[in-house]
């Protein structure tokens, strides 16, 4: 039934592999479009080295050109990755553009390519082949998807600060999207190249790259098999058409125009939002004890775990923080308080590795602070942190926020995952204890499939505390917890972090709720104007006449009434 | 030497009209339009069934072409960016509603005028040549180099010192801002797409003017080296965008002059390659820092 359409269904498994190339960056939420660079690189690599006969008599010519195709556009990634992945967005998309057209204009002009006329090769792919290629990739993002490195793809991409503040390598990440995106890309120019029969420079044009694009976009790039559904959506349509016997070459073009725009507008998952609406509510499974037990304990009270000498950050001529002096010792409840723009949040952006210091330096729980992009390395030595404003996953539900949150204190299951090995299991199920034990914590368990734009707006901050927890924190910094809360949910929150303190986790709180925080905190250190300008026991610190003039205030009756 | 300077300062006369449209765009409002080429080719083509069907002279064809711009403008924001406005991916989704728009715009054309280039009539303008110190330049070229400027010259003018550019000032700073203060941002949105579209419109007639005629192709041919254009300026600066329009091609032409017209796509992309690395923001533009 199926003779005669070898020629569409071998066309549709190409179209999902390049749109695969696209897929797996967008997953991390990098606009990278050189992959027509890098399919050209690899198809006329391939076709150059490889031999044109069959090796040992049967390896067909594609078999052995789709590896070499794969390094090729793996390794032209990694090195276009090196300069350019500083850049984010539209110049990362435009940067990458204009690696793909520099490498055609050179291709044209190259002798050994043969210029614009091309080279020909043997046709060798079989539908069977393209579509053993395009299971294997699916495969593989299907098995990514619910693997650690897949959960900080997607953290990556909801919002890389975070990302890396709860230990995501962001630069490896990015460079592993970028890199597989090359590889892919690479393995479709060699299929191309052997599939028609012919390459020239101009089939690896910006049109190719927009194909590609699209198909990703319009099959969806949240779930594995989107390119597959967009390919084969994007494939049909002018076939449809021909059947409807409408001729004319400006249909197909339009109707896909129209097509695409419904679904971008109408659907923002893509195709494949239609069939993964139905989501399951993920049940918590039974409290795991053991898994929690056998995390390390938490150091020592009295270890110092962080040391700042002189700490200072200037932004040109602004002063925001300077020659702060501190020490944290495990077992504290620290509070930070002072004015906005006392310099609180430059001063926990440094000690979370988000900022690097003007002058200055220090060490915390035994990293160094130094330059910036760092925050995973703090991150895995045990502090984590929430933000001012939420910087929550949107995309990801509670669940799922919670478990990015678990990123230090698991082991990658990846790899193992491809291969079904029961410890990638275990592992994936110690992840899921920890988070929901986490979730428990916070009183969040029966909400955990919502994204976090269903939840109110304690119910975010407090998700917020149950991911930094996750990541089983040595020293847990809190900014502004409880801005925007009304008095009950603090007093909750205020009972949640004495407990914390009673499992032995160091906590920096940055409030002004000044009750809440005398209550909460075991120090505390005020700052105004960049400086600390007392620190000390609450009460004491609280009755210094220079943060009642600074910050404080006096009452009606012109009394201190923290005192 | 002089004759190919004098070629790249028309040739970028007309990248920096076709990038002011996609800068000014950017600038406001964020959004990187990949439309704008298709309204570009779009302006091509309205331009020369002006001139033919309805013998438009030359000075009511191009404020007809700016008006069509103008009209496709707001079309395409009504319809690829505004459902998308307050979405988590709202710039990346559109990104992919304004290509599919322009693809519709492309398509629309292919059924209107086919798949042949379209020419302006036979002397519908005046093919003078002239020749000032030793540069030979055509009347078509003075007439683009002037309205280019002229135009640019406006744009800036509209922004810096117009109540409507103080408005759309305002919104680039911040949107919420903005409406709160009683700015109309819905309006100003409206509006800066079609000063943007218009603007592109009218390029694509002066280029197919120069080119005697025009097809669907036009608009793609010129798309990256508009790319090039607004990042080598700074994404969002009107004059980085005029300048760097000039000097692009400047560089081409000299490329031309000193390799070989098959490597003037190099240039372009070689030179925006390394401004990207080595200066994100452009030789004229200025960074915002995020904040946690």
């Amino acid at each position: 039934m199926l003779a005669g359409y070898d020629t569409l269904i071998t066309t549709i498994a190409l179209g999902a592999i390049l749109a695969y190339s696209f897929h797996v960056v967008l997953m991390a939420g990098q606009l990278s479009l050189g992959q027509a660079g890098f399919a050209a690189l690899g198809a006329y690599v391939s076709t150059l080295i490889v031999p044109t006969e069959p090796l040992f008599g049967s390896l067909s010519p594609v078999l052995v050109g789709i590896p070499v195709g794969a390094a090729v556009g793996a390794l032209a990634a990694f090195g276009l990755g090196l300069p350019v992945l500083r850049l984010r967005g539209v110049f990362l998309a435009i940067a990458t553009i204009a690696f793909g057209e520099m490498v055609r204009v050179v291709i044209t002009n190259a002798e050994w390519t043969n210029g614009a006329l091309g080279i020909r090769v043997e046709k060798w792919v079989t539908v069977d082949l393209a579509w053993a290629v395009v299971a294997v990739l699916a495969y593989l993002f299907w098995r990514l998807g619910p693997s650690r490195t897949g959960r900080a793809f997607a953290a990556v991409r909801e919002d890389e600060l975070a990302a890396g503040s709860m230990g995501v390598n962001v630069v490896r990440t990015r460079m592993t999207s970028f890199v597989a995106s090359g590889a892919i890309a690479g393995v479709y120019g060699v299929l191309f190249a052997y599939f028609f029969g012919r390459i020239i420079p101009a089939a690896f044009d910006f049109g190719l790259m927009l194909d590609g694009l699209v198909t990703a976009v319009v099959g969806g790039y949240l779930v594995y098999f989107g390119p597959i559904l967009g390919s084969g959506f994007l494939t049909a349509v002018p076939e449809i058409q021909e059947s409807l016997g409408l001729e004319a070459g400006w249909i197909h073009p339009l109707v896909t125009g129209l097509l695409l725009l419904a679904v971008i507008v109408f659907l923002p998952g893509g195709l494949s939002s239609l069939v993964t609406r139905a989501r399951r509510r993920p049940r918590p499974p039974e409290p795991d004890l053991d898994a929690l037990a056998a995390l390390p304990p938490p150091p020592e009270t009295g270890t110092a775990l962080v040391r700042l000498r002189d700490l200072g950050k200037d932004y040109g001529a602004v002063r925001a923080v300077h020659g702060v002096d501190l020490e944290i010792a495990s077992g504290d409840i620290l509070g930070v308080i002072g004015p906005n723009g006392a310099g609180k949040t430059t001063l926990i952006n440094m000690i979370s590795g988000l900022e690097p210091p003007t002058t200055g330096g220090g060490d915390v729980l035994g990293v160094a602070l130094g330059p910036a992009g760092g925050a995973h390395r703090f991150a895995q030595a045990g502090l984590s942190r929430t933000f001012q404003h939420s910087k929550l996953f949107d995309r990801l539900s509670a669940l799922d926020n919670v478990l990015v949150g678990a990123h230090p204190v698991t082991r990658p299951t990846f790899l193992r995952r491809l291969l079904w090995l029961p410890s990638a299991r275990r592992d994936e199920r110690r992840a899921h204890a920890l988070a929901w034990a986490q979730l428990r914590r916070v009183g969040l368990d029966d909400r955990a499939g919502l994204r976090p734009g269903a939840l109110s707006y304690g119910d975010q901050r407090r998700l917020e505390i149950a991911r930094a927890l996750a990541a089983h924190p040595a020293l847990l910094i809190l900014d502004e917890p409880a801005a925007g809360m009304n008095h009950v949910e603090a007093a909750d929150l205020a009972e949640l972090i004495r407990s914390l303190a009673d499992d032995g986790i160091t906590v920096l709180l940055i409030e002004h709720n000044v009750r809440m925080v005398l209550e909460t905190c075991t120090r505390l250190v005020v700052m105004n104007f960049g400086e600390v300008i007392a620190a000390g026991e609450p009460r004491e610190v609280a009755a210094d006449p220079k943060v009642v003039d600074a910050y404080l205030g006096t009452g009606e009756t012109g009394e201190n009434e923290y005192v | 030497m002089v004759q190919q300077l004098a070629n790249g300062v028309f040739a970028g006369s007309i990248y920096a009209l076709f990038a002011i449209g996609f800068t000014l765009v950017f600038g406001i409002l964020r959004h990187l339009n990949l439309a704008h080429a298709a309204i570009f080719t779009a302006g091509a083509f309205a331009g020369i069934e002006l001139a033919v069907r309805f013998d438009l002279p030359v000075w009511a064809m191009f404020p007809a072409v700016a008006a069509i711009g103008a009209v496709l403008g707001v079309v395409l924001e009504r319809t690829a960016f505004r459902p998308l406005s307050g979405r988590d991916d709202e710039h990346f989704a559109g990104l992919i509603s304004s290509i599919a728009f322009g693809g519709v715009l492309i398509a629309v054309l292919h059924a209107r005028y086919g798949t042949e280039p379209k020419s302006f009539p036979q002397e519908y303008f005046p093919n003078r040549l002239y020749e000032i110190a030793g540069v030979r330049v055509t009347l078509t070229q003075i007439v683009t180099l002037a309205l280019a400027l002229a135009l640019m010259l406006g744009l800036a003018w509209l922004v810096s010192s117009s109540p409507m550019g103080r408005a759309m000032r305002a919104v680039a700073e911040n949107p919420g801002a903005a409406r709160v203060l009683g700015v109309n941002v819905g309006l100003v949105t409206a509006g800066t797409y079609a000063l943007s579209s218009g603007l592109g419109a009218v390029a694509g007639a002066l280029l197919a003017l120069n080119l005697g005629q025009a097809g669907r192709g036009l608009g793609a041919s010129i798309e990256l080296i508009g790319f090039a254009v607004i990042i080598l300026g700074g994404l969002g600066s009107l004059w980085g965008a005029m300048a760097a329009g000039l000097v692009l091609g400047l560089a081409e032409a000299l490329t031309v002059h000193w390799l070989d017209s098959t490597w003037k796509g190099m240039v372009a992309f070689a030179v925006l390659f390394a401004v990207l690395v080595l200066r994100p923001r452009g030789l004229f533009g200025h960074v915002k820092v995020r904040e946690v």
